[in-house]
């Protein structure tokens, strides 16, 4: 009467060993893919800046690390990214108090505004920025200089400080964020309890809700910190001509002064070494002055907390916040879009002056038309491709918990603290013919196995933060109810992640269709991608063009932006 | 249905010892409740037979088919063993509607859709839940989800069916009705259910047998409830279901004591081993009766009417004492008014020898 008459005992034995062999290969695969993606890179970086034609030597990367330029170079990545850091949180924290805890009007467009610097490119921001206060042929600074009757010129962005003000314009959104989703997450009883002890306003912003929110503050710290110290556009557009270095724009000149030769990629790799230095000496320290404790008063579910009167100052808090935004966001726009129409860089910006000719020369030449494919095509890829290969990690890391599961997140996480420029040099070195004769040097491969590595612990967070989502007892539920291993995670565990596996996967195309940082030291005569093509025109003079297609690239990205956003939101709908 | 028996079951999960040995046989189409305190080990033992996760030594048969064997290297996967359960978190999946859920079962048996249509919406009727089978779980109470979680179980006809605290979030008349309803449910279908649950309330209410569980493991008794309620087998047993009173025994000159912070002679009926005191006295509140005419005399502190029976706390010596007194006795001896002082007398005494330096749960 019953249906298991056809499965012996002996043959569901079996059955049961070829499922736990599934698991075995499940995390095998990641296994080998990490070690793939990952690993060979980092340790092909390491060996080859001790070690040449299989000796131990360390004379290049004595000699690199104790070069004068060299030192002066890491210096300035220091400076840059700690007054990043500490300017950004400020300014970060200040403007999600703003806008989550006061009763500042029109708060949703705010929001909405606040998050435009974030999708906004810096590199772009960059070159917008130079137009206009250049030491030497900045727009703004001539105006300000025949207005003023001055000699030199007012403001020089080409400068350390000029670096760091573009940088914080740009990165402050990762503190703002973090913060602001904290705060509305926050118990308001918790501040309430405070007042009806007898503190005062003051003392309850101080002492109960900015403590409270220092694990979201010290997240978004640590993302301003690690971002600007790998970060290559910003320093390479205002600093390189003016010989500022950082570590990743000294690495990409090194690289590039020597022609690519396989001895300019050692003295990159040695470099490579200090800047992974710099960047764990800097995680240790942000670690002791901000420990990130966990507090379990931030509660998942939304409340409305009571928002605090600005009274007096509520006028004048509106207008520096809408002039933040038109400072940060609209005025590089109109000067990159004005700079696009002018016929030649330097030319008064006259109407008599404008002409539609760059957009169509940079139409008409094939490599604008390649950039872009080659961006979209990398972008797809990668992003897929690390949807899938994220969540296979997540999973096994979650759920099947194997042994050596900590090095699996270790290994997975790594490239997320590694510059995206060290990173393209260990994928230099690991591809490029030495290892089994595989060679794509030159080649769109190489731009995508780098993204790989980059982008996977993307995927990896969100799925993995899913899949904590989902208890086991459900996958569990299926089992008993009939189902294979395969069947439980085809019909539970998969349709249940979705929503964040393309949520991965936008997180992932988004900043990778306006990379620059990686790419730059990986693109061939043929695999410019639309970061790096940008980059080049504008490196050879050609401003007005590269201008014009960073137009056309901004427009694609907020294209793209609202089409996400149309796209998550009806999913949340259904 | 089909019974169940574990035989010498060992789960280790590393270096800890969940189950040790752990024999057990369900009789065929009999409820039996698996009681114990959390922590003890029950849900391990359904794992294990669920086939969710493996144990070292032992043997697992349902009627007379094996699902594990450790010797003969028997482990039937999970999806082969024909067994219904209601997880304790319910483990409705939340992507699929009421309906989609209940019928998954069949649909990975392979089942004509006709048959598939009728089961399930034969399977909600019994759980009151039939004009929810479009909604979507999110849209439903707790109690909702877990009468979905429990027509999911009964949709097939499975061997045995396993509940994991199933009624712990329903409110206290939807509880009762679910009881009555699985007390249906198995006269129905004759079926061999394994219940469990810390709350011993609902245990007496339902089961055929129960299996009491200590906190290390160890199945300290099996039987029907009137057994285990008259007759524990241990002191464990004699405190977990029901209330109790211990109260210290000690030798005082030549007789007995109470030791209650002050010693009170003890004159009742001893059994031999504890005539020397070391014992502990037992005894339930409902056994312990006013008597004007007994020695021991004890304060009232506190009377509560509860509805069908006066709960009194009362001072012996030092020791606060509970009393039940029943609505039948309460009419006839009349009540205990609070500051009184009253005799009491113990009707079913148990002994057992007082734990060295263990706090009783």
């Amino acid at each position: 009467m019953k249906n298991y008459d056809g499965v012996s005992a002996e043959l569901a034995a079996v059955d049961g060993r070829k499922r736990l062999n599934m698991d075995k290969v499940m995390t095998a695969v990641c296994f080998v893919l990490l070690l793939i993606i990952v690993v060979i890179p980092i340790v092909m970086i390491i060996f080859n800046a001790f070690f040449n034609e299989g000796r131990l030597e360390l004379g290049t990367f004595v000699t690199q690390v104790t070069d004068g330029k060299n030192l002066d170079a890491m210096w300035n990545t220091l400076k840059i990214a700690l007054g990043a850091t500490v300017l950004g949180t400020v300014m970060g924290v200040f403007y999600a108090w703003l806008l989550g805890r006061s009763d500042i009007p029109a708060k949703g467009l705010m929001r909405a505004l606040f998050n435009i610097p974030y999708m906004f490119p810096p590199f772009l921001g960059a070159m917008a920025w130079d137009m206009m206060f250049n030491g030497r042929s900045g727009y703004i600074n001539k105006f300000l200089r025949t207005l003023l009757g001055l000699k030199t010129m007012p403001i020089n962005i080409n400068s350390v400080w000029g670096i760091i003000f573009v940088e914080v314009s740009y990165y402050f959104p990762f503190v703002f964020m973090q913060v602001v989703s904290a705060l509305e997450r926050m118990d308001p009883t918790l501040e309430e309890s405070a007042r009806i002890a007898g503190a005062r306003q003051r003392q309850v912003i101080w002492k109960i809700t900015l403590p409270l929110v220092k694990p979201a503050i010290s997240a978004g710290a640590l993302l301003i910190l690690t971002t600007s110290l790998a970060h290559f556009g910003v320093p390479a557009i205002l600093g390189y001509a003016r010989g500022i270095y950082t570590l990743p724009t000294r690495i990409y000149a090194v690289i590039y002064n020597s022609g690519g030769s396989f001895d300019g990629i050692r003295q990159g790799a040695a470099l490579s070494v200090m800047l992974v230095v710099v960047v764990s000496l800097a995680l240790i320290l942000q670690n002791r002055i901000l420990s990130a404790g966990s507090y379990d008063i931030i509660k998942g579910k939304s409340m409305r907390p009571t928002l605090i009167k600005l009274r007096g100052a509520r006028v004048p808090l509106l207008v520096l916040a809408i002039l933040t935004l038109v400072l940060i966001v609209i005025v590089p726009l109109v000067m990159i879009v004005l700079i696009s129409f002018l016929k030649a860089y330097g030319l008064p910006l006259e109407f008599k002056n404008f002409t539609l000719d760059q957009y169509r020369t940079v139409f008409a030449s094939n490599g604008t038309i390649d950039a872009i494919k080659n961006s979209l095509f990398v972008s797809i890829t990668a992003g897929i491709i690390c949807m899938f290969l994220g969540t296979l990690v997540a999973y096994v890391v979650q759920k099947i918990r194997p042994k050596g599961k900590g090095a699996l997140e270790v290994i997975s996480m790594l490239p997320y603290a590694i510059p995206g420029t060290v990173l393209s040099i260990g994928v230099i070195l690991a591809w490029s013919g030495r290892i089994a004769g595989i060679n794509l040097y030159n080649t769109i491969w190489i731009i995508l196995v780098a993204y790989l590595a980059r982008y996977l612990s993307f995927s990896m967070k969100t799925s993995s933060a899913a899949l904590l989502q989902v208890h086991s007892s459900l996958e569990e539920a299926a089992r008993v109810c009939g189902a294979s291993h395969t069947e439980s995670l085809k019909d539970i565990t998969l349709p249940l992640i979705r929503p964040a596996m393309v949520s991965g996967f936008f997180l992932i195309f988004l900043p990778a269709m306006r990379e620059v940082t990686t790419s730059i030291l990986l693109y061939g005569p043929y695999t410019r991608t639309l970061g790096v093509q940008i980059y080049s025109l504008r490196d050879a003079g050609m401003i007005p063009q590269a201008a014009a297609l960073a137009t056309v690239a901004i427009g694609i990205i907020i294209l793209l932006n609202t089409l996400v956003t149309r796209l998550t939101r009806d999913r949340k709908g259904v | 249905m089909a019974n169940v028996k574990f035989d010498h079951i060992t789960v280790r999960y590393g270096s800890h010892t969940v189950l040790q040995d752990f024999s057990l046989d369900v009789e065929s189409g009999k409820i039996v409740c698996l009681v114990g305190p959390s922590g003890c080990g029950k849900t391990t033992l359904v794992r294990a037979l669920l086939g969710l996760n493996k144990p070292e030594t032992g043997v697992i048969t349902v009627g007379e088919r094996c699902l594990f064997d450790a010797k003969k290297h028997v482990n039937v996967p999970a999806e082969k063993r024909n067994i219904g359960i209601v997880f304790q978190d319910y483990a409705v999946w939340p992507h699929m509607t009421v309906l989609e859920n209940v019928s998954y079962p069949l649909k990975k048996q392979r089942r004509p859709k006709e048959e598939i249509r009728e089961r399930v919406m034969h399977a909600l009727e019994q759980v009151h839940m039939t004009e929810y089978a479009r909604h979507l779980p999110n849209q439903l109470s707790g109690g909702q989800q877990q009468r979905v979680a429990i027509a999911r179980a009964l949709v097939v006809d499975s061997d045995v069916l396993v509940m994991d605290e199933p009624i712990t979030n329903l409110d206290a008349k939807l509880r009762e009705e679910m009881l009555l309803e699985i007390r249906m449910i198995q006269k129905r279908l004759n079926a061999t259910i394994l219940y469990i649950t810390h709350d011993q309330q609902s245990a007496l209410q339902l089961c055929d047998k129960m299996a009491i569980m200590q906190q290390d493991g160890t199945l300290c008794q099996y039987g029907t409830d009137e057994e285990i309620i008259l007759h524990p087998a241990n002191r464990f047993t004699f405190e977990f279901i029901g209330v109790s009173n211990f109260i210290p025994l000690r030798q005082a000159g030549s007789g007995l004591a109470l030791d209650c912070g002050e010693l009170i002679p003890y004159t009742g009926e001893v059994p031999p081993q504890a005539e020397n005191g070391g014992f502990d006295l037992g005894v339930r509140p409902n056994d312990i009766v006013f008597d004007p005419a007994s020695p021991l005399k004890a304060r009232v502190d506190s009377r509560v009417f509860l509805g069908s029976e006066y709960n009194y706390f009362l001072s012996l010596g030092q020791k606060q004492i509970r009393v039940q007194q029943s609505m039948l006795d309460a009419r006839t001896r009349g009540v205990a008014k609070e500051g009184e002082t009253v005799g009491i007398s113990f009707l079913n005494t148990r002994f057992y020898p007082t734990q060295k330096g263990e706090q009783t749960p």
